[in-house]
């Protein structure tokens, strides 16, 4: 694979492989591909879907048909934090609009908008699976549970002041490239203590002749380009 | 007051500190049920007994789980098990809270239903948004492999299993199964025409399971204690119990386990009555889609719920207030569906669309005397028009919301405001309008809504 465009390092590029190799079928790797591009460029960029279309074997228009229709994937350049306030039903009926009003007025931007300095984007999110905590928001995807105007202020002075800040589950948050490169190398298999790591692929002896290999990532002389060995019915 | 009854919640409430680690997991006798039925049931034996239990699918269908898994052909490889975790439907939490506190529970359900449908590779398609979760399930496939408990010949046997972690991307349409298969393919979250069902072809056309994760997180149960166990909760034709997501007006917001057929009443004593002692208005009682209840005289199971003209759902309740302004609580539900349509039929992704703007103009004063019947009419146009469900799921509750507070929606039109507040704002985009179109709905306007599209 060469490195034509230039979005993702030869290090990233092994990452994305490693990715790839998950899959039965390549084009499944196409959604953590573009949270890899994220995590590089801040949002998903036509280079990168280039590249990640050279990667999966596709055309760049197909990459694009699925990066469009995901939320997740930026499609212009975002904050280092992302504020998600939830608008949804039991969130708007416990004050989210105050929330949302309060967080405008304090980043001087609207819903949809990014700050000046390129810190901050304030968005508003669907139900978020936080509804014991309402009114919540989330920032890069870290849930904080009954805010308020007041803590939803603080919250930003906090994060403005490089001040870490954990969420209600206290979890530290990341910046957006961080957390979009988390995202990215889900379920990739980290090398336990087991110490047979490497021999534990699957590929070889199966007990069920007729029972398609598993692919593991990250193990050695699984470098081939993958194929799509299995193709899509509908 | 009831007693919870937990089973799925047991070892998070129990072990709050440290549920979700695999040593906690093996040391309160997590994977003996999953060693069980790989060493010592057939896969059939497996498939039989879930169909004696009657556990009917968790995730908001409420299909019978055993009776899905005896539609997978036993004789093509391979085929696959996919957990949809992709919890998405508004005020449903309890996926979150199960895959987050005891990411073992599921995993060895995973296991249970790759054994009895004879599958060696799993997919849990986990929601963009779950961080955590995302990061308990991640560390708890790498713990379980480090102890064989997945990967090649696991429990000695000659069973090899393996399990994907996949994050979807922010779309709620994923969380329909054959959406979330096409995203999972690397499609557009889409749904296709079924049949042929999952079951026979799914992902990438193979025979594949699709399984919720509160569906699997029962499985450990039922194979160790056996269906009559199962059977002493709930209806006979509405078994177990069930994880109610509470939220809304009540004093205490939480996932309460209680066996199905629990008197809906006794719910909202168990998360504290109603906030602040206000009155009880309406009642979502399964989930955004499910249409509305007034009275909390009700058994929460699945047949209960449907004779009353509404459903179980993904077992999400929202309780409601006297303070509720319902034209707002259509316009956000609305809102969400006109959101999340993913467009590809036109019923859904043009109804959804049209409703929204009726219900901004209503909510801002500029409402019509005939927009309640307009309403009506947008919803009769979606339901069982849409290429999915949907779209019919938009259809009820928006037609639930206006004929249930028929006299609300026509206050607004006539007092020409909304009468529990005066700010005129939205609920996305507090000052500007982000789901609607252009300025349709700014009070400001003078033809707002439909009319002003007419407009330059």
């Amino acid at each position: 694979m060469s490195t034509s465009a230039g979005v993702l390092s030869d290090d990233l590029r092994r990452t994305a492989a490693e990715i790839v190799g998950k899959y039965p079928n390549s084009r499944s790797a196409i959604l953590p591909l573009l949270f890899l591009v994220q995590s590089v460029e801040g949002h998903v960029t036509e280079n990168g879907m280039r590249e990640v279309a050279e990667i999966v074997g596709l055309e760049p228009a197909e990459v694009l048909a699925t990066s469009s229709f995901y939320t997740m994937l930026k499609k212009k350049p975002q904050g280092e934090y992302l504020v998600s306030v939830c608008r949804n039903i039991a969130c708007t009926h416990r004050g989210a609009r105050e929330i949302a009003s309060a967080l405008e007025d304090r980043l001087g931007v609207e819903i949809g908008g990014t700050t000046g300095d390129g810190r901050f984007s304030l968005e508003s999110a669907e139900c978020l699976a936080t509804c014991d905590g309402a009114p919540s928001l989330q920032i890069n995807y870290e849930d904080f549970y009954n805010v308020t105007p007041d803590g939803a202020r603080a919250l930003i002075d906090r994060l403005e002041e490089g001040r870490e800040t954990t969420s209600f589950r206290g979890q530290k948050v990341k910046s957006s490239k961080e957390i979009a490169r988390e995202i990215a190398t889900s379920g990739l298999r980290v090398p336990g203590t087991a110490g047979d790591q490497q021999e534990r692929t699957i590929g070889g002896e199966s007990p069920r002749a007729d029972t398609a290999p598993g692919i593991r990532p990250k193990e050695k002389g699984q470098e081939r380009a993958p194929k799509n060995d299995e193709g899509r019915t509908k | 007051m009831i007693d919870e009854v937990r089973m799925v919640t047991r070892r998070l409430r129990e072990f709050p500190e440290d549920s979700w680690t695999v040593e906690r997991a093996l040391d309160d006798g997590a994977y003996e049920a999953s060693r069980k039925a790989v060493t010592k049931m057939s896969a059939d034996d497996c498939i039989a007994l879930l169909k004696e239990s009657g556990l009917r699918g968790r995730g908001g269908a409420g299909f019978p789980t055993g009776m899905k898994w005896s539609f997978v052909p036993k004789d093509v490889f391979p085929k696959y098990i996919v957990v949809n975790h992709d919890e998405g439907e508004p005020c449903t939490y309890k996926d979150r809270e199960l895959a987050e506190s005891d990411p073992h529970q599921l995993l060895e359900g995973i296991t249970i239903a790759a054994w009895a449908n004879q599958a060696t590779k799993a997919f849990i398609y986990c929601r963009g948004e779950f961080a955590l979760g995302s990061r308990r399930l991640d560390r708890a496939i790498n713990d379980a492999y480090d102890r064989g408990l997945l990967g090649q010949g696991i429990y000695g046997s000659k069973f090899d299993l393996d399990i994907v972690l996949h994050r979807g991307a922010g779309a709620y349409i994923c969380g329909e199964e054959s959406a979330l298969l096409d995203s999972l393919e690397g499609f557009r979250g889409q749904p296709r025409l079924r049949p042929p069902f999952p079951a026979v072809k799914g992902l990438y056309g193979r025979p594949t399971v699709v399984n919720n994760t509160e569906t699997l997180s029962a499985l450990p149960h039922i194979i160790e204690r056996g269906a009559d166990w199962f059977r002493q909760w709930g209806t006979e034709r509405s078994p177990g119990t069930k994880v109610l997501s509470v939220s809304g007006h009540v004093e205490r917001p939480a996932n309460y386990e209680v066996p199905l057929g629990t008197p809906l009443k006794d719910v909202l004593e168990l998360a504290g009555g109603m906030l602040g002692g206000r009155e009880l208005k309406a009642i979502i009682p399964g989930g955004a889609s499910a249409p509305l209840l007034t009275s909390t005289e009700i058994a929460v199971d699945f047949d209960a719920l449907k004779e009353a003209g509404t459903m179980l759902g993904s077992g999400s309740i929202v309780f409601m207030d006297e303070t509720t302004c319902m034209v707002r609580n259509a316009l956000v539900t609305l809102e969400f569906f006109e959101h999340e349509s993913c467009g590809k039929c036109t019923p859904c992704r043009e109804g959804t669309w049209w409703a929204v703007k009726v219900l901004e103009r209503i909510e801002h004063g500029e409402g019509r005397k005939e927009d309640m019947d307009l309403l009506v009419d947008i919803a009769n146009g979606i339901d069982g028009r849409s290429f999915c469900p949907l779209g019919d799921a938009a259809s009820w509750a928006l037609r639930s919301n206006v004929q249930l507070f028929r006299s609300e929606f026509e206050r607004h039109v006539t007092e020409g405001r909304c009468p529990f507040e005066g700010e005129l704002t939205t609920v996305s985009g507090s000052r500007t309008k982000q789901t609607g179109l252009g300025d349709a709905g700014v009070a400001a306007q003078p033809s707002a809504g439909i009319a002003s599209d007419e407009e330059p």
